[in-house]
């Protein structure tokens, strides 16, 4: 509590807690969203989705190098 | 001694059983919420609307933003290409599908108050994480690079040499930076962003056929014939309306502003604003090129050079404004998308990211926004490049990108161990469902006339 009285007032500190939600807080965000691992369904359109994008990419550069040659 | 003057410190308070540190960035942020809870509390609509002012931005921010350089010429080649017809209502239909995703990173960053990389790294872990900023960060620096295309070409109008008008840009961006708050930043932006709707006076300077012009809006006529040309403009239309930028972005700027999920309402009706605002722009440029239909060929046009053609039909004044407004278009873009960029580097490297920081506490906040302009609008006064090649892809690989963005968007609106109680609605999934499959079904179509032009132009028959 010593800390508080040398950085900040007390109204700065009061003003936080009264307006801001706990999870608001910088330090509530160090705290990490809990692990869901991707299954079924989803998984495969994720992969799905990215072997397209990967493979029209590489359509474009290759359209786009011809247009430009 | 407060913590705002000494910004670097933090300080160590109790809360009831918990310990709780607030930092500077926190003090920052209740100030605003502060000024947020005070008009919630009044009910006349004086206080209505002053809370409305105090919660709209970013969502105002991300559709203008994304009314940029290469958007903007997009829309003007479309014009001058196609005229007035199909594609006004179409780009009102590409800002319907905005709304629909834009909505829904409203939703997650005020329940969750993380940022859009920052859920797809922690909840999907790194593996999908590192893919999806791959794909942010190749999309965000080409982006940075046609911006500052544009506002060279844009200022090029006025004989402004190219080095002189990106110098311009940067400062400009940098500009917005200096107060270290979000909610002025925001404030600059939202102020630089209003000039898009310079459109509108060049679209009613052009004297359009307003007959004509409602028939198109109504009736989706007349149709652009079915070829290569109109699949890309078709790409490139939808990618100057929809990009995985604008999610990340409006995610991120709504935890900085500290929305909460009583915020929500307000942050739909900010990004419906944003998005009529930015449709309404869009289809001046078109409506403003219209007159060129049939007397230029708009293949690879530059903003300067539809300035000029545009001379003798809304004369030098009109000209003047077209320039200005791709200039405009590309400053407002550069500083959300290096924003965008530097926001999302933070949350993945749990460094800290936030406008509210000052610079001694975001060093590399405030580098990687800096540096990635810097070397964007580096690269564009390198002599011989062929930025054309750049210009050309830009809107495409948006388009592109975005189906795998979108899903990790709907997967993580619709969980419910992070959401709560405000998961996405039925409704919004059927649409955003919608637009996924309409994107892709784009980038199929797209992809079939480049790698099979043959059976291309066998549906074409069709």
């Amino acid at each position: 509590m010593k800390e508080q009285h040398e950085h900040a007032s007390l109204a700065e500190t009061s003003l936080v807690l009264s307006t801001l939600e706990h999870d608001q807080l910088v330090a509530a965000k160090k705290e990490p969203v809990p692990r869901r691992k991707l299954r079924g369904g989803a998984l495969v359109l994720a992969w799905a989705l990215r072997v397209y994008v990967v493979f029209m990419m590489l359509v474009v550069v290759w359209q786009a190098w011809i247009a430009v040659r | 001694m407060s913590a705002e003057a000494q910004p670097g410190k933090k300080l160590l308070v109790m809360a009831a059983d918990d310990e709780v540190v607030v930092t500077h960035e926190d003090i920052d942020r209740a100030h605003d919420r502060a000024k947020v809870q005070s008009a919630r509390s009044g009910h006349s609509l004086r206080s209505r609307a002053w809370l409305l002012w105090l919660l709209i931005g970013p969502g105002i921010l991300v559709m203008l933003g994304e009314n940029d350089g290469p958007s903007m010429l997009s829309y003007a080649a479309t014009g001058a290409k196609f005229g007035i017809g199909f594609f006004v209502p179409f780009v009102v239909l590409t800002f319907g599908m905005a709304l629909v995703v834009q909505e829904m990173t409203v939703r997650l960053g005020a329940a969750t108050h993380r940022g859009h990389a920052e859920l797809i790294f922690e909840r999907f872990g790194p593996f999908w994480g590192w893919f999806s900023m791959i794909d942010l960060g190749i999309g965000n620096f080409l982006t940075l690079i046609t911006e500052f295309i544009a506002i060279r070409a844009g200022l090029g109008f006025f004989g402004i040499p190219p080095w002189a008008s990106i110098l311009l840009a940067l400062a400009v961006l940098y500009s917005a930076l200096l107060s270290h708050r979000y909610w002025t930043w925001e404030r600059v932006t939202l102020a630089a962003a209003a000039f898009n709707l310079i459109f509108i006076p060049v679209a009613v300077m052009a004297h359009p056929h307003w007959g004509a012009f409602g028939h198109a809006l109504l009736n989706w006529k007349p149709l652009p014939p079915f070829g290569k040309d109109t699949v890309l403009i078709i790409l490139s239309d939808i990618g100057a309306t929809v990009t995985p930028w604008m999610l990340f972005f409006q995610q991120s700027a709504t935890v900085d502003k500290g929305l909460t999920t009583k915020d929500i309402r307000y942050g739909r009706f900010d990004t419906l604003l944003g998005a009529a605002l930015a449709a309404a722009a869009a289809v001046g440029a078109i409506v403003a090129t219209a007159p060129l239909f049939g007397r230029i060929s708009a293949e690879n046009f530059q903003a300067a050079q539809f300035a000029e053609a545009l001379k003798p039909i809304i004369g030098r004044f009109g000209a003047s404004l077209f320039a200005l407004g791709m200039v405009e278009a590309g400053i407002v873009a550069s500083i959300t998308i290096s924003t965008s960029s530097a926001y999302a580097f933070g949350e993945v490297t749990q460094r800290p990211h936030s406008l509210n920081l000052p610079v001694n506490q975001g060093k590399s906040f405030y580098a990687v926004l800096g540096l990635c302009a810097a070397a964007a609008a580096g690269i564009v006064l390198i002599p011989g490049l062929p930025l054309v090649f750049v210009v050309l892809i830009v809107n495409v690989v948006a388009v592109l990108a975005m189906p795998p963005a979108l899903l990790f968007l709907f997967l993580l609106v619709n969980d419910k161990e992070i959401m709560g109680e405000v998961p996405s609605p039925r409704w919004a999934n059927g649409l955003a469902t919608l637009v996924v499959v309409l994107l892709t079904a784009a980038g199929v179509l797209y992809g079939v006339s480049v790698v099979a032009p043959n059976l291309f132009a066998w549906m074409g028959r069709l």
